[in-house]
């Protein structure tokens, strides 16, 4: 059943040389309790597209077409107040990258949660919503009489479990998680991304992983899009992803993992940077990386087709799939390749635009 | 350690900070170019007269044993006699120093209250026309002289609309109250305090204004604003109560250092307004090499910076939990 269906949303932010495209025509739809992973570089536009959903935006950006609509009600249309009493915690909450820096440090973390408790669900007691913060401790593992403390007397860790604990106080039907885990160790990574796991299962909750971390994606997640310049430029089940992908971006992003079964592995990193996404124009914006670019690939956009089973992606050449899979293995692909246009082309970009970076 | 041992150690410090400040004071004092018959000289004054007036002063005894009766005297609450007036100290000085500090507390609790309120606004509404008129009208008032602002009150409220008193901290004839409530809680005083205390306010707004809308663009930019935001809470309530709570910490410490300058500043208002308060006696003391008044006046305004740092730092630990006692 579906919890959330996002069509051709468009996020841009007003910069003085243009709009910068940071989510455009972005389509995507979320089953109830279960979990997508957003894959991609900084910058992809990973985080605006999540921060869309609860319209929780700069003041310098805007959502500037299509529509969000989360179980049946159209977000892009409700007014602010009816956005913070509807949707904002109640329904959807996040947990942000570091939990220390999520907390308001002059407040203790069971007034935190007590506070917000007690803003959504009216008639419960302060004493009411205390202990079901310290129940919500309890089973994210930490001892209940620390609701007490103030953020700073956490350790990394547990400030992200009791960041997990304030984001389901209000037991919503979806969990923005913005790289969880990233500023933690690997083996306190892994019990979080457990505890996030077992939590959300309990609440039937859904979750969109924003990560640029492939093993956490692979670890967590039901579905993974691929986020590039703005665009999912990839999207599949997890097995697919990892196994199957089609998109050159997608073949470059596992390249640069390592497999922990596999000794040998050379890390390759795509080389060049991630596009300007002010007026990107026509063509594949991920042409200018892409070993595998054709003259076709830098004039027309590629369309998402479709390979089967919700596997989704924009690349003009993804029928190659045997050919791309093999080459994309091969670290030369990546490192002896012409970076930016071609010269035979014709350039209607000006050059300076390499100048910029 | 602990907050009582935390306090403890603040109050030896206090002890200790009181007695350096007492010491410099005399050294400064005695230092000083000219002795109290100075003023008498032109008054005919024979060379004995003046060294038995010198004597009868004790300005004769080595330093070390003046220093030594007056920190006695001090211990005792006993600021001595006048050099010129040839009352006790604390009789010339303790109302005037009272008539200060309801002044000077008035008109920067105004500032900070006004300017803690309005830099907050400003921060939020980051690059709107309240905040670009803000910044004008706050350094306008800051670039403005206080006698200069003082005068023109005065002419508008005064001389032209004859709203307010001109002069002076009570009508003449008005009913002196025994009491502090009745001295400094009647309608008659508050017309009078409201103008000074206006113009004192207007000069100290600008730094609890400006320094609360940067730290304020520093606490949005941080996580937990957005979270806050994203929890659905009104934006009153993220304003206020998050960042606003969070951005006036270091406002605690600089309202402390401001009553310093406050209390020093006021000489200026005190003349523009008649105000009987202790900015002026100070200063003629000094001209006067009247030591214990001048010194019973200094002491009593730096004692005023020196609690008002300690209640901050007081102040500071209940605010902020991530103060360490270290």
């Amino acid at each position: 059943m579906t919890l959330l269906d996002i069509n051709g949303l468009k996020t841009y932010y007003r910069a003085d040389n243009g709009w910068v495209r940071a989510t455009d025509d972005v389509s995507l739809s979320i089953d109830r309790g279960e979990t997508v992973g957003l894959v991609g570089e900084s910058g992809s536009g990973k985080t605006t597209l999540a921060k869309s959903i609860i319209r929780l935006l700069s003041d310098n950006a805007e959502i500037v077409d299509g529509s969000i609509n989360f179980d049946g009600t159209e977000v892009t249309e409700l007014s602010d107040k009816e956005l913070r009493k509807q949707i904002r915690w109640s329904e959807i909450s996040m947990i942000p990258q570091n939990a220390m820096n999520g907390f308001d440090p002059v407040y203790t973390v069971g007034q935190q949660i007590v506070q917000v408790i007690r803003h959504h669900e009216d008639g419960t007691s302060k004493k009411e919503a205390r202990e079901r913060a310290r129940s919500l401790f309890d089973e994210l593992g930490i001892e209940p009489d620390r609701v007490d403390d103030y953020p700073h007397q956490f350790s990394g860790g547990m400030a992200q479990r009791a960041m997990i604990a304030l984001a389901l106080a209000l037991s919503p039907s979806l969990v923005l998680a913005d790289e969880p885990t990233t500023a933690l160790d690997v083996v306190i990574q892994d019990r979080i991304l457990d505890t996030i796991k077992e939590m959300q299962e309990e609440l039937n909750s859904a979750m969109i992983m924003i990560t640029h971390d492939m093993s956490v994606v692979s670890e967590t997640c039901d579905r993974i899009a691929v986020v590039y310049g703005g665009r999912i430029v990839e999207i599949a089940d997890t097995e697919t992803i990892i196994t199957n992908p089609r998109h050159p971006y997608t073949l470059g992003l596992r390249n640069a993992f390592p497999d922990i079964n596999d000794d040998d592995q050379e890390l390759i990193s795509i080389p060049g940077t991630p596009p300007e996404l002010v007026d990107p124009g026509e063509g594949c914006r991920f042409a200018p990386r892409c070993p595998f670019a054709e003259q076709e690939c830098w004039e027309e956009t590629p369309e998402a087709e479709s390979y089967g089973d919700g596997h989704a992606v924009e690349c003009h050449r993804a029928d190659e799939i045997d050919h791309l899979q093999e080459e994309a293995g091969k670290k030369e692909t990546w490192t002896e390749q012409d970076l930016g246009r071609p010269e035979d082309s014709q350039s209607d970009q000006p050059e300076e635009v390499m100048l910029d970076d | 350690m602990g907050l009582r041992a935390y306090v403890v150690r603040r109050v030896l410090q206090l002890i200790v900070t009181f007695w350096a400040f007492f010491t410099i004071l005399f050294v400064l004092f005695r230092m000083m170019p000219g002795d109290p018959t100075s003023m008498f000289i032109m008054d005919g004054m024979t060379p004995e007269q003046r060294e038995q007036r010198i004597a009868e002063l004790g300005l004769n005894e080595p330093l070390h044993v003046q220093y030594v009766e007056y920190a006695r005297q001090l211990l005792r609450g006993d600021f001595g006699q006048s050099f010129i007036y040839r009352d006790p100290v604390i009789d010339i000085i303790a109302v005037r120093f009272m008539n200060t500090i309801v002044l000077m507390g008035t008109a920067l609790l105004f500032a900070y209250l006004i300017g803690i309120t309005f830099g907050a606004i400003m921060g939020w509404w980051r690059d709107s026309r309240f905040e670009r008129g803000g910044i004008i009208v706050t350094l306008v008032a800051r670039s403005s002289p206080e006698f200069w602002v003082g005068i023109v009150l005065l002419s508008v409220f005064v001389f032209w609309l004859g709203w307010f008193p001109s002069s002076g901290m009570r009508t003449t004839g008005g009913e002196l109250g025994g009491n502090f409530a009745a001295r400094y809680g009647s309608v008659d005083f508050l017309r009078h305090l409201f103008l000074p205390a206006l113009t004192g306010a207007i000069a100290y707004l600008a730094t609890p204004t400006l320094l609360m809308r940067s730290t304020m663009l520093d606490v949005l930019n941080a996580d937990f604003i957005e979270i806050k935001k994203a929890e659905g809470l009104p934006e009153r309530t993220v304003l206020f109560k998050h960042a606003a709570r969070n951005s006036v910490l270091p406002l605690v410490t600089v309202m402390a250092i401001a009553t310093g300058s406050a209390m020093g500043g006021s000489v200026v208002i005190e003349t523009v307004f008649n105000w009987p308060g202790m900015g002026r006696e100070m200063v003629n003391a000094v001209n006067n090499n009247d030591y214990p008044l001048a010194m019973a006046a200094f002491f009593l305004m730096g004692s005023v910076v020196i609690i008002m740092n300690f209640v901050a730092d007081l102040a500071y630990v209940y605010l902020d939990p991530r103060v360490e006692y270290e």
